[in-house]
């Protein structure tokens, strides 16, 4: 990480707190979202033991006999709760899909927006956001083989070794390298929904090359950022389940707050890696003003050498005298009509 | 205790003076056999090529005509043969999936494949009859199973004669498969030798090998000697006589039983040896874990529950009367060999990772497969037809065992926040077949392969918890004492498992047996209302209603859902602190209480104590007149937070 990029992971941070509201807005809905996945479930449960006294070995620790039979009773429809839940587990990403637009618009002007302007960057941003998400599917399907292959592997190597632990230690090496490339493609899917907000890029299938470009050259500074932040989900949720678990059985409100607690981190993280690569982006692009940006025809607008030129607005510190060797925008230059630094 | 591990070269010495130590008696210091009527002794010199995952061995069986007749045909056991495509078991196991295997759900796989080929069979004094095998399908008329053959022979043997049988055979081994097999270097060999059937209520008792039954056969003595690459290390049913290196990179290790009706045995170069001492009621026994690296987590655990069983067992059902008990720990990715039990060794299972607060591995399973050394290798009923007797028994007195050293509702997990006891296993395996089929039902013609496993383990296990309600706890532990001590090394049958019960509790109890053993009738008892009303209800001048002054109506309805008819208890509590207990005979559909209190009820419970497991519904047997939102609120709490924690996981992808 140069000097250039020191504090990316603070001023993301920093970003995200200044903006807290649109986190919190996320929540709510994840929130709501979640109580309506378990009304179904919880009437069921509600018919079954409000009035009986089966539920005290569930409430007073948790006997995972009576959970099962809870579960199989045949009236119950607990399964088919089940798929109830499942249903606004899948509304989440639609809506995240859609609000991405407004919160990257959010973060890239670092104002309060008003609910009209967060939802017309929402809706302006979404069709070009579902092409991209409909592209994922080509890395992600490529990485769900590599998933698939690493499992053969380990089952192939674990078959022949003595020592159990092989096959663990053989999908843990592979799981890593895996998910080290899911990060990288979520990192290169997440420059393009910047480039596409920042940039106002109307045409998804450039941008996510350009952006696979700036990706792959700035890896060491982007990726690093995301990993750290990517640490503090994972641990935060290694320990809130740690402490979930040695919690009393009877205290269920404090369960409640702590669950709440982890879901919240980890939509907090999610937006922190987000805020951090506008953060960084602006840094090292030329921003199309806000008010010019045409939501409904958006005019094209390439990435520029934001080394040698930073707009002031966009880099809080003083960029380097000198353009580092793989600016992001190497090779390239503005084409007619575009706008530029 | 002792507990040592040992390079190979020092295990080998140690096990040559071990075996020296041995070589007296294959039972403990203070038993003397025969233990058993011995019809058969088997003297097999096998030799094992690792490379072929396979036997060539030659059987000496020596059969004592005790049928009290003339026989002049023997039945033989070829289990091995059992895992060929056109196989009875097989075809079984593909229907229906086999609990114990899930090998023989898809297209069919030539490393399952077993074999057991007799190539020559004579008779001592009467000649070569390898001719006059002929295979049988006494029980499906399967004609591609080759699992059991017919030997005629040319003369009948006499009642009270011996009779010879020599008869060279070859076994291969299938990668395993539901209870035997190789895995790499490992193998486990079980059911490997053609094996006489049993003579039993005045016939052959010899049928097929099916997925849904275990074995039977005849007590007897087994002399076995085993060549095998000399850096295996090994262990087998009784007790090892001598390990004689051949200076061909081989070496034959002899093995003796007695009063024992089957011999398997185990290899592997990998093996680590952990030994251990249980000092019972007639002596010191050697406990022997062959085990792996990998598992070294588990070796104190396993020694620590063997101990605990043994000790309980001795205390409450009797001795255990051999020299060792040899238990092993599977490899990897060989789990099918896990949880088995012959006489005098046992499998059980483990993981490398297995968490200390879940006690089904390996603690749970290898209780249960000690506990088969007195139901299935002493007792010996026959698990072809009444697999209860053993499995049932058993998976009741693992329940027992496992509550007495891990807790009555811990005994299985009490882990991140979890707890289940042993009981719950059973009522869960009981509760989806609680209907299909009756116990005294062959095991082998049950509904399905979850129906075998339900009612025969799951549901005689719930049986006798839900007696202990009818006789006492204590009562039932001196039944099976009794039984046990009685009808060991005998072939009882269920009626004198029953019979037995009956007079130790000192009380008829065929009302029981007719419905629980006999029967497909299904438990199920339910409060219906409960509620209390003013008495002056409708008096308009009544005054203010006021808690210990007001008078109140109370009516509790309880209600028999199901056909099985059974005394209960219920409790009924009272908002001013009183409890009552109620007890009904549960003979008519239903029963009412009235009460009239200055209180109002609290709550109704059928069965307070939890003893009758065999209830299918627990939810419907209490009734609150408050909410009870504990549960509720919790199990909402953590499905919300799956719902929510998928929910933003999936949204990662966007």
């Amino acid at each position: 990480m140069d000097d250039h990029d020191k504090g990316l992971v603070a001023a993301g941070a920093a970003l995200v707190w200044r903006r807290q509201r649109v986190l919190w807005w996320v929540y709510v809905v994840n929130l709501a979202l979640g109580l309506l996945g378990t009304a179904g479930a919880r009437t069921q449960l509600e018919h079954l033991l409000k009035h009986s006294l089966a539920g005290e070995s569930l409430s007073k620790g948790f006997d995972l006999g009576m959970f099962f039979e809870l579960v199989n009773v045949p009236d119950a429809n607990l399964m088919r709760s089940m798929r109830s839940s499942l249903l606004f587990v899948l509304l989440f990403p639609l809506f995240m899909l859609f609000v991405t637009g407004g919160i990257l618009s959010v973060y890239r002007e670092d104002r309060r927006f008003t609910a009209g302007d967060f939802f017309a960057a929402s809706g302006a941003f979404f069709w070009r956001f579902v092409r991209l998400a409909l592209f994922s599917l080509i890395p992600f399907g490529i990485l769900g083989a590599a998933y698939s292959g690493v499992r053969r592997l380990a089952d192939y190597i674990g078959d022949r070794a003595v020592p159990a632990e092989t096959w663990f230690y053989v999908m843990l090496a592979g799981c890593a390298v895996v998910v080290l490339l899911v990060l990288f493609v979520r990192l290169w899917f997440d420059i393009a929904q910047v480039r596409a907000v920042v940039q106002n890029e109307p045409r998804m299938w450039p941008n996510l090359w350009k952006s696979l470009g700036i990706t792959w050259r700035q890896a060491r500074t982007l990726f690093r950022v995301y990993l750290c932040i990517s640490g503090v989900a994972w641990v935060t949720l290694a320990v809130g389940l740690f402490i979930w678990a040695k919690l009393p059985p009877t205290v269920t409100p404090l369960t409640f707050l702590l669950l709440q607690f982890l879901v919240f981190m980890q939509l907090a993280t999610r937006l922190w890696q987000r805020a951090s690569a506008v953060t960084w982006y602006k840094r090292h692009a030329a921003v199309v003003p806000a008010d010019a940006v045409d939501f409904t025809t958006p005019a094209p607008v390439e990435f520029v050498d934001a080394y040698s030129v930073p707009p002031e607005s966009a880099v809080p510190a003083s960029p380097p005298e000198a353009a580092p060797p793989e600016g992001p925008t190497a090779g390239e230059s503005p084409r007619p009509g575009e706008t530029s630094a | 205790m002792r507990f040592t591990l040992k390079s190979r070269s020092v295990c080998t010495l140690f096990l040559l003076a071990a075996a020296f130590a041995h070589a007296q008696s294959p039972f403990a210091p203070k038993v003397t056999g025969p233990l058993s009527q011995r019809v058969v002794a088997y003297q097999i010199d096998a030799k094992y090529d690792p490379a072929q995952h396979a036997v060539d061995a030659t059987e000496t069986l020596t059969y004592h005509n005790l049928t009290g007749q003339p026989l002049d045909h023997f039945p033989f056991h070829l289990y091995l043969n059992g895992f060929q495509p056109d196989a009875t078991w097989v075809a079984e196991a593909h229907r229906d999936g086999n609990f114990r295997t899930s090998n023989f759900d898809g297209a069919w796989d030539p490393k399952h494949s077993g074999s057991n080929t007799v190539t020559s069979l004579e008779v001592l004094g009467m000649g070569d009859v390898t001719k006059q095998i002929k295979f049988i399908a006494p029980d499906d008329g399967n004609l591609k199973d080759k699992t059991v053959i017919d030997v005629a022979l040319p003369h009948p043997v006499p009642p009270g004669q011996n009779v010879v049988f020599k008869i060279k055979f070859r076994a291969v081994f299938p990668e395993v498969v539901a209870r035997t097999g190789y895995k790499r270097t490992f193998l486990l060999a079980g059911q490997w030798f053609p094996k006489v059937g049993v003579w039993w209520n005045g016939a052959w008792n010899c049928h097929q090998f099916h997925a849904m039954t275990e074995f039977f056969a005849d007590f007897g003595t087994y002399d076995v000697k085993i060549t095998l690459p000399k850096n295996y290390i090994i262990g087998a049913t009784g007790v090892q006589m001598s390990d004689t290196d051949n200076g061909n990179g081989t070496k034959t290790v002899a093995f003796h039983a007695e009063d024992v009706h089957d011999f398997a045995w185990t290899a592997d170069p990998n093996y680590k040896v952990v030994e251990s001492t249980f000092n019972g009621s007639v002596g010191a026994v050697e406990i022997r874990l062959l085990t792996y690296e990998s598992n070294k987590s588990s070796w104190q655990r396993y020694i620590d529950v063997m101990q605990g069983s043994m000790k309980r067992f001795d205390d409450w059902y009797g001795p255990y009367p051999y020299a060792q008990i040899t238990v092993v720990d599977p490899p990897h990715g060989a789990m099918e060999a896990g949880g088995m039990e012959y006489p005098t060794f046992i499998t059980g299972d483990t993981t490398w990772w297995a968490p200390k607060g879940q006690k089904l591995f390996p603690e749970g399973v290898t209780e249960h497969e000690f506990g088969h050394q007195y139901w299935y290798a002493m007792v010996a009923t026959n698990e072809f037809e009444n697999a209860w007797l053993d499995e049932g028994i058993n998976s009741y007195t693992e329940v027992k065992v496992c509550d007495s050293l891990y807790g009555k509702n811990t005994s299985l997990i009490n882990w991140m926040g979890g707890q289940m006891g042993d009981r719950s296993l059973q009522r869960i395996e009981y509760v989806g077949v609680a209907e299909t089929d009756s116990l005294a039902e062959p095991s082998f013609r049950d509904m399905s392969m979850g129906a075998y496993g339900g009612v025969t383990y799951g549901k005689t296990a719930t049986m006798l918890l839900t007696l202990e309600a009818v006789v006492g706890e204590q009562e039932l532990q001196k039944a099976l004492h009794a039984y046990f001590m009685k009808y060991r090394f005998t072939h009882p049958t269920q009626e004198d498992f029953l019979r037995t019960v009956n007079e130790v509790a000192g009380q008829d109890l065929g009302w029981y047996w007719q419905q629980a053993v006999y029967g497909t009738q299904v438990l199920d008892y339910k409060v219906r209302r409960a509620e209390s009303v003013r008495v002056d209800w409708a008096n308009k001048d009544a005054p203010e209603e006021k808690k210990g002054e007001t008078l109140y109506q109370t009516d509790v309805l309880v209600q028999r859902l199901g056909d099985f008819v059974f005394p209960v208890t219920a409790q009924i509590k009272f908002d001013n602190g009183e409890t009552i207990r109620e007890k009904w005979d549960g003979r008519d559909r239903w029963k009412r209480f009235v009460y009239l209190k200055k209180a109002q009820i609290e709550s109704v419970e059928i069965d307070p104590d939890h003893q009758i497991t065999m209830d299918r519904d627990y939810l419907n047997n209490s009734v609150a007149t408050e909410a009870q939102r504990g549960a509720i609120l919790k199990i909402s709490t953590h499905w919300a937070f799956l719902t929510q924690f998928f929910a933003q996981m999936l949204s990662w992808l966007t």
